[in-house]
């Protein structure tokens, strides 16, 4: 099977992932669309890594899913402190920066 | 002491004294800091007068050295060095720098006594002057472009100096916005150069100018056009030079230091240094010349029309420097730098006569009120008198022979130059008339009461309130703002010469200069001190020294008399003997008064064609000093732009993230756009 | 079967002397977290900055140490040479700085001693990798390792709403840009094979024109400009740095506006140079295009702010602009021209953080602009840095400023670009009026009389003293350079560029 289709459905993915970021409003949501992308970069590297045969890529992706993790955890421990402080969990409240 | 020390000495001297001022601020008295600022400037003038005779022991066709301290720069294949250029020229402008800067300290140590702000007043003193013998001694166009800088923000220090004055602040600004234009079209220009020549030391760039570029190539006209901008900026020539007149609400002194010895002779100093690469580019030689030549006329004839004493000196420099730059451009080099000589010794001396007048005027400067000082402060006047007849270039005063040596050596280029020949005599006509204008209304006619005043009491009038003379009437005190002495603004007290033996010492030496200094130079080759001089440093011009015509010289020299004689008569006629005359004249031609009184209008032009339009576009100024600030940059006409720029970055600046993460998706698809059409 | 695959992975050799600076630092991480568990606040707040700063002297030490090394460690994966070495030092200095500003911060009592140095040590350590980085894996591991203990920085003031936004906004629109450099960082590998910067720079240079025009190549290499771009503040990817720079605690802006803006333009200036440098001809036009861009948003989104925390990240960003001048011209110069002014905007930058630091805990008006009124009579020993800053990060001569505009526009110049030196120009005249703005707050005489009442005058003198240290600095490297070329020289060698 040509590597395309496997890059037309990271691509797919990584575009998913984005158009959530841009849409969706609550920070959880966010936070799986932005796995999305990562794991749409994922797909191609793997898809990569067999095209040309070598481990790199199949590395690699294992290492961006621990940073996805670490990331994850990071999010939701700030998303935890939010809702501690009684702030709304919506990304377009917080605007109190900006100018 | 090596030549090279030397050099460095005059240099460090007013650092030292502006740093240990500086530093010492408060805990000094003011009389010391006067005398510390003096004694750095007058250690440097001796240090100048050792460059001096150093270089004078050197054969005369080896009299250059340059130095270097450390590198200013120093990566790929750019090599820049904290150095000097040491030759006639550099030490012949050090010397006059100093020279007239340390009388001028000595002046201010007197003048400015019961200012509050004496001490702040010498440390800025001694860092204009550093800046200025930086400016004249660096040895390649960086260094020189940091010591502009460093000018033009010791001006604006000065200038405003009086720092709760509105009307002195705007000036400064202006100054130093103005100054800023300038600075960038000398960076530019030198980028110019650079770009093509890879080199920015003086002497690598004077033998490699004819390899790098053709004669009078473009690419090469514009670099010198643009630094011609910064040389313009600095010596207040059209249409540059609003800046000018305003900076007349600095402290006298610091007026007489910006017109004599610093500041405004760097933009002929410029033009003298980059010589070879002027006359490499004659086109751009030629715009300078002809700026010049516009520059003097123009000047001269606002100078006819002004009622503030300082102003009429103002616009009278502006005019003169405008037949330097005129001389240096048409490669009168001689010419040019003995007039800058003459014109600092006698500058100097005008604006310190014209700072005892205002003083004894209780800080009022208007011609109008001034009149018949002659009796009440003869030393003041003998000065003033000495100044105006070597200013109106009357014979055998140093200005006649400088002014006269300058325009012999345009006319004797010959061609087009004629007409720049024309225009300087017609300028020396109005030179003459503005000059006694100025001597004979304020010292001839009926006392006025603040001359009675000196001569009654024997002490300067002072009125009850301190009042700001650019705001309100000017002729009128009681409808200008009200001061308070004891800050930020003017003293309480205010020194005359008659009173004050800093400034009588200061100002002797100066009408002694004034008067003889011409004998160093006189025609026919009688005495040549200074073409041999600086012979050395002009020795490679293709166009100087042209062949001696003694006939055009003795043409010029009767050509002056007559109109100095004429003129001065004239003028006495107009002044004196029938006083309702020049009203007469004003009504007979009301439009040339106006057009003269309103400064030919380059105020009101940079305003319709540059800040009007910025301003619709720009309203939404949101504080006084911002406006200010930016309005300046009005003049380079960017502030709309920057404005609006400003508002659509902030406005795009949400707070939304979602709107954040929108846009690098956006700026993505850009960039991956722009790859996709080049793999194309 | 297990004993037959573990003889049959050969581990590679590691070099334990090359690498010692980050395990250094990683170590030391480690450790803090530890100390910050010991009972008693007294132990916790002395002891856990003093071991902080005691991991940092030993890095520094053991960078000083591997000085004049030019080698290539763990098959290839980070590079010790003059490039990283010097970035080592300005990531210590910073680190150094960043813990002094921190030690009256309410920041480090709510989140935690332990965690919240622990996480300055991982952060840097993560700078470390991501400068020395020579293969994309470890360019992905220095850039996140870096980035997520910051997103928890910004947000460690658990109690100010602004800290926690600021957290969130990071750790979103970070992850964007790091998402892309990774789909971007993967096209580059679907395209080359390889993920070592040398297998790309052969695979580029060996097939030509058949990768040089090939879309995925290109594709993959502007993604991972727009990821790095992000790292670095580049417009239009830079909308995150004003509201982050000004919702974080004070000492961790000024951490992330000097050591990650260096991080970034160093792993910039290896990527580009090394891996890439096949493709100059096809990036540098794009490179140029943002820093243009970069330069003027930078600069005109500075105007008619109130924050100066904001003034200073919108100065950030016009300075990453001229920063991207040098990697542009893709030359020694150039090379050594940014680095140089990386470590001179360091500087100068850090000593008008010390200032805004020291306002902020002595008045109550925060970092606005108002703290600063008549700062000049009452406080000359703040007000004078901040001025020398100003006029540094202008560039007005007789400071290091100055220098480093200087060569940064002899290196556009050299190479071609002199539209882009004639643009830094223009910058530094339109930085002018917002540079000018803060020093003219403090001196001018205040008129309206809202000045704010200084209420601990005297109570940090490790900020002051940071702050006059960091600008004698920025004079000192304005008159007498040759220091910082001393340092930067040879890096452009070190990496094979002419």
């Amino acid at each position: 099977m040509s590597i395309n289709w496997y890059l037309a459905v990271s691509a797919t993915v990584f575009c998913i992932g984005a158009a959530g970021v841009m849409l969706k409003r609550n920070p959880l949501v966010i936070l799986l669309c932005l796995e999305l992308m990562l794991n749409g970069a994922n797909l191609s590297l793997i898809a990569f890594s067999r095209m040309w045969g070598n481990g790199d890529g199949q590395i690699f992706a294992i290492i961006v899913m621990v940073v996805a993790a670490c990331e994850v955890t990071v999010g939701l421990g700030v998303i935890v402190a939010l809702h501690r402080r009684r702030l709304p969990i919506d990304a377009d409240e917080l605007r109190e920066l900006q100018g | 002491m090596t030549l090279a020390t030397s050099a460095w000495l005059v240099l460090a001297c007013p650092l030292v004294g502006m740093l240990s001022i500086a530093l010492l601020g408060k805990k000094l008295s003011p009389r010391l800091a006067g005398t510390i600022g003096t004694l750095a400037i007058a250690l440097a003038f001796a240090f100048a007068v050792v460059t001096l005779i150093k270089l004078q022991q050197l054969p005369s066709n080896a009299r250059l050295e340059t130095t270097s301290l450390w590198d200013l720069a120093n990566v790929g294949g750019v090599k820049i060095e904290v150095g000097l250029y040491i030759d006639p020229l550099s030490t012949f402008m050090i010397l006059i720098v100093t020279g007239v800067s340390t009388l001028i300290h000595l002046y201010s140590a007197g003048y400015m006594q019961t200012d509050k702000g004496y001490v702040r007043y010498f440390a800025y003193l001694n860092f204009f002057v550093f800046s200025m013998l930086l400016l004249v001694l660096a040895g390649n166009l960086i260094l020189l472009i940091v010591g502009w800088a460093f000018v033009g923000a010791a001006s604006y220090m000065l200038v405003s100096y009086w720092y709760r004055r509105e009307t002195a602040t705007a000036a400064g600004i202006k100054a130093f916005v103005i100054n800023v234009i300038g600075d960038i079209g000398l960076v530019l220009g030198t980028l110019f150069l650079f770009r093509t020549m890879g080199v920015l030391d003086y002497g690598q760039l004077f033998s490699n100018i004819h390899v790098a570029f053709d004669k009078d190539a473009p690419e090469l006209v514009a670099a010198m056009l643009l630094i011609l901008v910064g040389a313009f900026a600095k010596s207040a020539q059209i249409p540059f030079h609003t800046w000018l007149p305003d900076a007349m609400e600095g402290p006298t002194p610091v007026s007489s230091l910006i017109h004599a010895a610093t500041m405004v002779t760097a933009g002929v100093y410029l033009i003298g240094r980059l010589h070879p690469l002027f006359e490499w580019a004659p086109t751009a030689a030629a715009v300078g010349a002809i700026i010049g030549a516009i520059t003097l006329l123009v000047a001269g004839s606002i100078g006819l029309v002004m009622t503030d004493l300082k102003r009429v000196i103002a616009y009278s420099t502006m005019s003169q420097i405008g037949y330097m730059i005129m001389g240096v451009s048409a490669a009168a080099y001689v010419g040019g730098f003995f007039h800058l000589m003459s014109h600092a010794f006698f500058k100097a001396l005008l604006f310190m006569a014209a700072g005892s007048i205002i003083s004894a005027m209780g800080g009022n400067q208007s011609l109008n009120n001034m009149k018949g000082f002659r009796k009440a402060m003869p030393f003041t006047f003998a000065c003033f008198l000495a100044g105006g007849f070597a200013l109106s270039a009357f014979p055998l005063f140093s200005g006649f022979f400088s002014k006269d040596t300058l325009l012999y050596e345009v006319g004797a280029r010959g061609g087009w130059y004629w007409a720049l020949y024309v225009a300087g005599y017609v300028g020396a006509a109005f030179t003459v008339f503005y000059t006694w204008r100025m001597i004979f209304r304020a010292f001839w006619g009926q006392p006025c009461k603040e001359a009675v005043v000196v001569m009654e009491t024997g002490d300067a009038y002072h009125p009850a309130q301190h009042t700001n003379p650019h705001t309100g009437n000017e002729d009128d005190p009681s409808t200008q703002e009200v001061e308070d002495p004891e800050v930020g603004f003017p003293g309480h007290e205010h020194r005359y010469a008659e009173k004050t033996w800093q400034m009588r010492y200061a100002m002797i030496p100066l009408a002694i200069l004034a008067v003889f200094a011409g004998v160093i130079q006189l025609p026919f080759g009688i005495t040549n001190v200074i073409s041999d001089f600086l012979h050395p440093t002009f020795a490679d011009s293709t166009v100087a020294y042209m062949p001696e015509d003694s006939g055009l010289e003795a043409f010029g020299l009767i050509l002056s008399s007559v109109i100095a004689i004429v003129s001065l008569i004239a003028a006495y006629w107009i002044w004196v003997r029938r006083p309702g005359s020049s009203a007469a004249i004003q009504a007979r031609l009301p439009w040339i008064h106006k057009l003269f009184v309103n400064k030919w209008y380059f105020d009101e032009l940079n305003h319709a064609v540059i800040i009007a339009p910025m301003a619709a576009v720009g309203r939404f100024a949101k504080n006084t000093f911002e406006r200010i600030v930016i309005d300046g940059a009005m003049v380079g006409g960017a502030t709309g732009i920057v404005r609006a720029g400003s508002s659509v970055v902030r406005s795009g600046q949400s707070g939304y993230m979602r709107a954040y993460a929108s846009l690098i998706v956006l700026g993505l698809i850009g960039v991956a756009l722009y790859f996709l059409i080049e793999s194309a | 079967m297990i004993a037959a695959a573990a003889t049959s992975i050969k581990a590679p050799y590691i070099d334990w002397a090359a690498f010692s600076p980050i395990v250094a630092l990683i170590c030391g991480a480690v450790i803090v977290l530890l100390i910050g568990l010991l009972p008693g606040r007294r132990v916790r707040e002395q002891i856990v900055p003093g071991a902080t700063v005691l991991t940092l002297l030993a890095t520094l030490g053991l960078t000083i140490w591997q000085w004049g090394e030019n080698t290539s460690i763990i098959s290839g994966a980070l590079a010790v040479d003059r490039l990283s070495l010097v970035l080592n030092v300005v990531f210590v200095a910073t680190g150094l700085v960043t813990v002094v500003m921190s030690l009256r911060e309410r920041a480090t009592v709510q989140a935690g001693q332990g965690e919240y140095y622990t996480l300055l040590l991982a952060s840097l350590a993560g700078m470390a990798v991501l400068v020395a980085a020579q293969n994309l894996v470890t360019l992905f591991v220095g850039i996140e390792l870096l980035s997520i203990p910051l997103y928890v920085l910004c947000a460690s003031e658990l109690q100010r709403e602004k800290s926690l936004e600021a957290g969130l906004k990071y750790l979103v629109i970070g992850s964007v840009g790091s998402a892309t450099l990774l789909f971007g960082l993967s096209f580059i590998y679907g395209a080359t094979g390889s993920t070592d910067f040398s297998g790309i720079a052969a695979a580029l240079s060996s097939k030509g024109e058949t990768i040089a025009s090939n879309p995925l190549m290109l594709t993959g290499l502007g993604m991972a400009v727009v990821g790095l771009g992000f790292k670095a503040a580049i417009a239009p990817f830079h909308q995150w740095t004003p509201d982050v720079y000004e919702g974080a605690p004070s000492p961790i802006t000024s951490f992330m506006s000097v050591a990650t803006k260096a991080a970034a333009f160093g792993i910039f200036l290896r990527f580009m140079d090394v891996a890439v440098i096949d493709e100059a001809l096809t990036w540098q036009p794009l490179l140029a295009a943002l820093a243009a861009i970069t330069i003027v948003v930078g600069n005109v989104g500075a105007l008619a702010q109130t924050s100066v925390k904001r003034i200073l990240a919108w100065s950030s960003v016009a300075q990453g602009g001229y920063l991207l001048v040098g990697i542009v011209v893709s030359s020694a110069a150039g090379l050594e021209a940014t680095l140089y002014y990386l470590v001179v905007y360091v500087v100068m930058n850090l000593a008008a953080f010390s200032v805004v630091v020291a306002r902020e805990r002595e008045t109550t008006h925060g970092d606005s602009l108002s703290a600063f009124a008549g700062l000049g009579s009452k406080r000359p020993i703040l007000a004078v840095p901040m001025t020398i800053a100003m006029l540094s990060l202008a560039g007005i001569p007789a400071t290091a400023g100055f220098i480093g505009k200087l060569n940064l526009i002899g290196a556009s110049v050299d190479g071609d670009y002199a539209w882009l030196g004639v643009l830094i120009a223009i910058g530094s005249a339109i930085s002018l009026a917002y540079y000018l703005r803060i020093v003219a707050v403090m001196w001018m005489p205040d008129r309206r009389g809202d000045s704010p009442e200084t209420d601990r005058p005297h109570g940090q003198p490790e900020i002051i003293g940071l702050a006059i240290i960091c600008s004698a600095a920025t004079i000192f490297f304005g008159i007498i350079p040759s220091p910082i070329y001393d340092l930067v020289r040879g890096a452009g060698e070190s990496i094979g560029l002419l």
